[in-house]
């Protein structure tokens, strides 16, 4: 317990009883502090993931009546998702998505860091650009992408003047393209996010480590590879495992742009889900396919936590390491 | 060919600055063309070649979409029937109240965890599947929920579901603020006669008062874009600004780049000086406060 007890004197009765009270004080303290969360856990979260279910199980659509007299129909909706192709060309995209833009931002944000993990001149104005792409509004990335990105565009018009012959690539509307396109703003936007993530790594490795290999005349790629990287794996699983995550519920930019086209080329599982509940107004199995990527999600999640976790305690373990050295 | 050792060194620093540089353009390339497409004249929205450098600049776009001023609009892509300065002022106000609250809730909680452990570190971790499960998966019946309670298309209702999603990362970046405060510091106030409460309002949030900023202002930038949760639980009734921009698309007469990008310059550039007041604070709020500087 945080909170130091108090050694009074007096007679052992009161002392004992003053001590229950305060036990009990602490626990109502505690379940104070507790209790918001578990009231919009109980008040917002439960009653919609119960109306989810219901709904997975029964098959109603807006056009219906009333949604709480709709049919059950036991597992059929979960049948139909599972053998939609378009739900499973979904799932292959989103996972292709994710992966590729995590693995396009972590290359670039980890290029960048190394590069300017070591003071010198400029260092703060370069930060200052390379986080800004994080800080514009997703949305505001689609629209942006859409008048640069059209066949005469600015970027086809730069791309024709550095390599010296008309090039236009239709970035928007060429369904072979779309996907990679929408990686390719992802990587734009969340390249800053694994830089920033990867400074704070580099910058915290101990120099003594790297300047007592210096010595001994360890060349700078043994190192990078013997020292730096094995010491920044926490950052580096932190940074791939969150940008994961992240990219598998993208939804501003996709929708934004290519509302699932051309076709169904960008059609992620966001996308697809969206569409199902909100254009073809089919809540029912839109809800069910909820369910199945939720408990895609989940498995994916409790995965990600226990790396998450286990690298947690490292990344803590040389913080207090850090402090310890500071203060000696 | 053999080089001396600074050579060598000078050679790297070049090749650094201009890997640097490199990026640099591509980063800001698209934030330079946002802007400068904001004070084209219709003419250069799509002309090709390509107008870097907008001539003559023009105010207009600005005003035709935050002031709905037909007078500055000379041309066809007039749009006066959106509201946006009404969308800032819902944006602001969702924004500010719900991360307000998430900040509050999530620094009472985190206090209680690193102090009194009333969330085992598994339960720390589940908590963050809030904001690790796509929102997508629930938001078709929270439109539904919302509808039966009264909440779907109220600001009430986003504050509450934006208050929910950001309550992680407010638990998580305060519980690394004050995990640092010597614990030393209340117990002398306990010590002195503080109730628990007090300890935690008048002791210890004000020690972590710079920290609470960052959390604050990182969460804003979260809260200030939100797109999914805005689009659907809000419609006609309540608008945010990032709903307001997508509604240029499409509603319109063919593409008005510069009236969008106008309104593009707005909802980002609050964003940005945000985020650049936090920027050494962004690591830590983007990794639950798992990586420090």
């Amino acid at each position: 317990m945080a909170v130091a007890t108090l050694q009074t004197g007096g007679a052992p009765d009161s002392v004992s009883s003053r001590e229950s009270s305060r036990r009990r004080g602490i626990k109502l303290f505690k379940i104070a502090l507790l209790s918001p969360l578990v009231v919009l856990i109980f008040c917002i979260l439960t009653p919609v993931l119960l109306l989810q279910l219901y709904f997975s199980f029964h098959q109603w659509t807006v056009y219906l009546g009333s949604w709480w007299d709709a049919d059950f129909v036991g597992l059929d909706l979960f049948r139909s998702v599972l053998t939609d192709p378009r739900f499973g060309w979904a799932v292959v995209r989103s996972l292709a998505f994710a992966t590729g833009s995590t693995i396009g931002c972590f290359i670039f944000g980890f290029l960048l860091a190394y590069l300017m993990y070591k003071p010198f001149r400029g260092q703060s104005f370069y930060y200052i650009i390379f986080i800004l792409p994080m800080l514009t509004v997703p949305v505001v990335v689609a629209y942006t992408a859409e008048m640069m990105l059209y066949r005469d565009g600015p970027v086809n018009h730069i791309i024709s003047f550095l390599i010296g012959h008309d090039f236009r690539v239709s970035w928007l509307t060429n369904p072979h393209m779309a996907l990679t396109t929408a990686a390719l703003l992802e990587v734009w936007n969340w390249t800053p996010f694994s830089f920033i993530i990867m400074l704070a790594g580099l910058a915290a490795i101990p120099k003594e480590p790297i300047e007592a290999a210096e010595i001994l005349g360890a060349s700078k790629w043994r190192i990078f590879w013997e020292i730096q990287v094995p010491l920044l794996r926490p950052v580096i699983l932190l940074a791939l495992v969150l940008r994961f995550l992240e990219a598998m519920a993208e939804f501003p930019k996709t929708w934004a742009l290519f509302q699932g086209g051309p076709g169904t080329a960008t059609e992620t599982l966001p996308v697809y889900i969206f569409m199902t509940t909100w254009q073809y107004f089919q809540i029912s199995k839109g809800a069910a396919m909820s369910y199945i990527v939720l408990m895609l999600m989940v498995g994916i999640v409790l995965f990600a936590i226990y790396l998450l976790r286990r690298e947690k305690h490292v990344l803590d373990a040389m913080y207090e390491w850090r402090e310890t050295e500071m203060e000696a | 060919m053999a080089m001396t050792k600074s050579q060598r060194r000078r050679a790297s620093t070049i090749v650094r600055y201009a890997a640097l540089s490199v990026w640099a353009l591509i980063a800001f390339f698209p934030i330079y063309w946002m802007i400068s497409t904001s004070f084209k004249p219709s003419s250069e929205w799509f002309s090709w070649p390509p107008i870097y450098f907008p001539h003559p600049a023009t105010l207009n776009n600005y005003l035709n979409v935050w002031f709905g001023a037909q007078e500055y609009a000379k041309d066809q892509y007039s749009i006066s029937s959106q509201k946006p300065l009404i969308s800032l002022m819902n944006t602001t106000v969702i924004a500010t109240t719900s991360t307000f609250l998430s900040v509050l809730f999530g620094a009472i909680l985190a206090y209680g965890v690193s102090r009194y452990k009333i969330l085992s570190e598994t339960r720390m971790f589940q908590l963050l599947m809030l904001r690790m499960i796509p929102p997508i998966v629930v938001v078709a019946p929270l439109s539904l929920y919302y509808t039966a309670i009264g909440l779907n298309d109220t600001r009430t209702g986003l504050i509450l579901v934006y208050f929910l999603t950001t309550l992680p990362y407010a638990v998580w970046m305060t519980k690394s603020f004050i995990d640092e405060v010597p614990r030393e510091i209340e117990q002398a106030a306990e010590i002195l006669g503080a109730s628990r409460w007090r300890t935690i309002f008048e002791v210890v949030l004000p020690l972590i008062r710079s920290g609470l900023v960052a959390t604050f202002l990182f969460i804003l930038i979260l809260t200030w874009s939100e797109y999914l949760l805005a689009l659907i639980i809000t419609k006609t009734h309540v608008t945010t600004l990032p709903i307001e921009l997508s509604k240029y698309q499409g509603s319109t007469e063919g593409r008005v780049y510069g009236r969008q990008a106008a309104l593009a310059v707005g909802i980002t550039i609050p964003l940005m000086i945000v985020g650049l007041i936090i920027r050494k604070h962004l690591a830590r709020g983007f990794s639950f406060g798992m990586v420090r500087r």
